[in-house]
Parts: structure tokens; C-alpha cells; sequence
């Protein structure tokens, strides 16, 4: 190193130095530059997520599927999995709904809902749905699902409560249908929660009904899958205490 | 001789300094966006989780950004009449995005995902700050390679468990050395040579 640098040092003339000594500044500007300005490098042609397009119409580079196209792993083949209703349902057999004080328009009766989980109710379902709950339903319908959340502190219309006997004795498929489809003032929650993940919040409802209603803990899993329920109801000790 | 390196060494320094000034890197920046959107309201005031919004942080290289319909999941029914939130009923009805301004923009040449950060212990504020404090947000870090270099040698330095990924109050001093290494162990982060390998960020 110091080898190779004495000998360029013994090679350069005074002229040689002096036009070093100008280049430096000018090297240096050229640096400047290349750093203010963005190059290829940078902005490479192709679209990240959410960029600007100027190709397309509405300027969208993310597109939309086209109707009539099912992405691979997206055929809803399992309808129970999917939609929370029974197969044949009895056209005899609509909806009943009351409206209640606060103007909510609720379901009383719940003719087309499973009422048996299609997925395996374990604790990780419960503990996801749990997760999943505390960020997309926490917001309105409370840590236990009182319907007091800090939106509807703020001034959104509260929504009914878990823990009545109304929403004690509804299937799972009703708040599963609720979650996907949306119902009153409730958007659809199906952009941001899977099929599964809409289960495990039903598992987690579930368990937070348990857990302000201990008492009527076995006539919820007779009406529930009853070989499934038991690890709900242990965990509701410990997830209700979190939650609260 | 000597004044050239010493005017050298003091371009050099100068050199290094504007570099990592905010004049170049965007860093403190707030940016003003289409509609006034306050971060510190929705997620410090409200407590709103930030996966509500950023909804595919913990699946997809991209946060994710809500669509309208999210924004108005409330807004259709609080604050529905305020001439603030004009551009988002905009959009809803007439079906076209929100075009928010980017705040942390990455060179294409990088690669980077969110999901495997969020995965393997680094929480939100430790690359951006406590944006639960940011009415307007801003580029909190340089997002210079010697940044993004500082966690990579030393991961076990900057993360932190599982559940408090999203909490916006934790410091990096809630845990201590032992805790820490645990923690690198059982997330199974990989050592430092394979994190700081030239394809690991530019493939």
C-alpha cells in the first residue's frame, strides 16, 4: 500500500498535482449530483406496489381481477368454509329481524347458518382469532365485546352486544355471515380477514361470550360443536383476563 | 501535499455530512397529503392498531395501504359531513384511489419486505419512529444502506418479542443483553454474514 503510494508520488510531476488538486472539487460535484438526482438505478421501469401508472386509464398499476377468473388456491369450493350457510337452505324459512332502542336492525332468527364450526376449534384458532379480533373488532365492539370500543366512544353508532341471549344462541355461521357480508353499519371485514381467520374471530366471540356468562357455559356447547368447545371454555380464563 | 489531504479530508467530511443530511435523504420531511390525515390521531389517540390500515404487513413485502372502503368503515358514520374528509367520500364515490404522497421510498434496487421484519422481531417504530406522535408523518431514519448495515450486523440489538411488534411505546432498553440473545435465538434469525450478504438486499 504505502509502496504503491510512494511510487505515485515519486511519478507525480508538480503539474500532475496541481490538475489532482482541481479535479478533487470537481469530483466532488459530480458526486453531489449523482446523489441529488435520481437515476435508472433508482426508479427502475416496472410498478411497485400502489404506484402510479400512466399506461392505464383510471392511472392504477395494481389491477383488478377480472370478473368471471378465480386466482389458483381461491375457488371457494367449501361453501360452509366460505359463506357460513347451510347447503339446502328452506326458501320457507327467511330472516326474522327486530329493530331495537338504538335504531340497530337485528337478526332473530337464523334459519340459513351453520351451526357447527367447519374448521377444527383449537387453541391456536382461538389465540389468532383473538389476535385478529384485538385489531379489526376491538375498535367498536369493545375488548369484550360490549359494543363501548373507542369509535363508537368517538361517536359511531353502537353496535348490539355479544352477551345477550339473542347473539348466545346464534349459530356461528351468523357471525361469521355478518363478518363477510357486513350488516348495518358494519362494512364487510373479508379484505382483511381470511375465511380461516373469520372463524377464529367466531372462535374467540365465542369464547368471550363464555367468559362474561360462565354459567352458561354447557348450553353454549350444546350449541356449538360440543366435542370442540371444551378447550375454548379452558382457555377463556386466560384470554378474557388479557382481553380485559 | 499536506494541504491537499487536509482539504481532502475536510471535502471528504463535508461530503459525508450532506449525504446523510435530510436535503438529501428526505429524512423529518413531513409531507403534506391529499387529505389531513393525522397518524397521531388514529393510531395514539384511538389506539387503532396499525395492522387495521396496513392490513398485509404481516403477509407481503408492502404494509399495504387501506382502500377507501376502510377509511370509511367510520367515516360513513363519524365525521361524515366534514368538508375534511371531502376527497375520501370523493373517491369512495366516484371509485378512485386516494393519491396519498410517499413518504418513505425506497431505491428499486433494494429489495425489501415487510413481512419477514415484522416476523422476525423488529417493530414498527424501530425504522419509523413513534408515528403514533406524527400528525403529519416523516421519514424517521436516513434509509441509507449503513442503516439498514447497523441492524443487519446486530439484529439482536434492535429486536423485540412477538407481542410488541405493534406497541408503539417500547424501548429498545426494556430488555437487557441475556433477554435479547434468547430472543435472537428462538426467532432463529440468521447470522450476520448470511444478513449482510450483497444478495440478501440486492437481488
Amino acid at each position: 500500500m504505502s509502496m504503491s503510494k510512494s511510487r505515485v508520488e515519486s511519478r507525480e510531476s508538480r503539474a500532475g498535482r496541481r490538475a489532482l488538486f482541481c479535479l478533487l472539487p470537481s469530483a466532488f460535484c459530480l458526486l453531489f449530483i449523482g446523489c441529488g438526482v435520481r437515476s435508472d438505478m433508482q426508479d427502475q421501469p416496472r410498478y411497485d406496489a400502489y404506484e402510479k401508472s400512466e399506461f392505464f386509464s383510471d392511472n392504477r398499476a395494481s389491477r383488478n381481477i377480472p370478473e368471471g377468473t378465480v386466482a389458483r388456491g381461491h375457488l371457494k369450493e367449501n361453501k360452509a368454509l366460505h359463506t357460513g350457510k347451510i347447503d339446502n337452505p328452506n326458501a320457507n324459512l327467511q330472516v326474522e329481524t327486530a329493530t331495537d332502542a338504538t335504531g340497530n336492525t337485528l337478526v332473530s332468527s337464523f334459519p340459513n347458518d351453520i351451526d357447527e364450526f367447519p374448521v377444527p376449534v383449537t387453541m391456536e384458532l382461538v389465540n389468532r382469532g383473538q389476535d385478529r379480533y384485538n385489531i379489526y373488532c376491538i375498535v367498536c365492539h369493545g375488548p369484550v365485546g360490549n359494543g363501548d370500543g373507542m369509535i363508537v366512544r368517538r361517536g359511531f353508532p353502537q353496535p348490539p352486544t355479544y352477551h345477550d341471549d339473542r347473539l348466545r344462541n346464534a349459530p356461528v355461521g351468523h357471525f361469521f355471515d355478518v363478518m363477510t357480508n357486513g350488516w348495518g353499519k358494519m362494512n364487510s371485514y373479508a379484505d382483511k380477514l381470511s375465511a380461516v381467520d373469520r372463524w377464529a374471530v367466531v372462535a374467540y366471540i365465542r369464547t368471550l361470550q363464555i367468559s362474561q356468562n360462565p354459567s352458561g357455559t354447557t348450553a353454549m356447547n350444546a350449541n356449538t360443536a360440543a366435542n370442540t368447545m371444551p378447550p375454548v371454555g379452558t382457555s377463556n380464563s386466560n384470554t378474557s383476563g388479557g382481553a380485559r | 501535499m499536506v494541504m491537499a489531504a487536509i482539504l481532502a479530508g475536510t471535502a471528504f467530511f463535508v461530503y459525508t455530512q450532506v449525504a446523510r443530511s435530510s436535503y438529501l435523504t428526505g429524512r423529518y420531511l413531513e409531507r403534506q397529503q391529499p387529505v389531513q390525515f393525522s397518524h397521531k390521531h388514529h393510531a395514539g389517540d384511538d389506539g387503532i392498531d396499525c395492522r387495521y390500515c396496513h392490513s398485509t404487513v404481516e403477509t407481503t413485502a408492502s404494509a399495504g395501504m387501506p382502500s377507501t372502503q376502510t377509511c370509511m368503515n367510520c367515516h360513513s358514520q363519524i365525521w361524515a359531513d366534514s368538508p375534511y374528509l371531502e376527497p375520501v367520500r370523493e373517491s369512495f364515490r366516484e371509485n378512485k384511489p386516494i393519491e396519498w404522497e410517499r413518504v418513505h421510498d425506497l431505491p428499486e434496487y433494494a429489495y425489501f419486505n415487510h413481512s419477514i421484519h415484522v416476523a422476525k422481531g423488529v417493530g414498527c417504530s424501530t425504522c419509523h419512529g413513534q408515528i403514533d406522535n406524527m400528525p403529519a408523518v416523516y421519514q424517521e431514519n436516513t434509509l441509507q444502506m449503513e442503516w439498514c448495515l447497523a441492524c443487519h450486523r446486530e439484529p439482536e440489538k434492535f429486536i423485540r418479542p412477538k407481542t410488541e411488534i405493534y406497541n408503539m411505546q417500547w424501548q429498545d432498553g426494556d430488555l437487557n443483553a441475556e433477554e435479547r440473545k434468547v430472543l435472537y435465538d428462538n426467532y432463529k434469525i440468521r447470522q450476520a454474514e448470511i444478513l449482510t450478504s450483497c444478495s440478501t438486499c440486492h437481488r
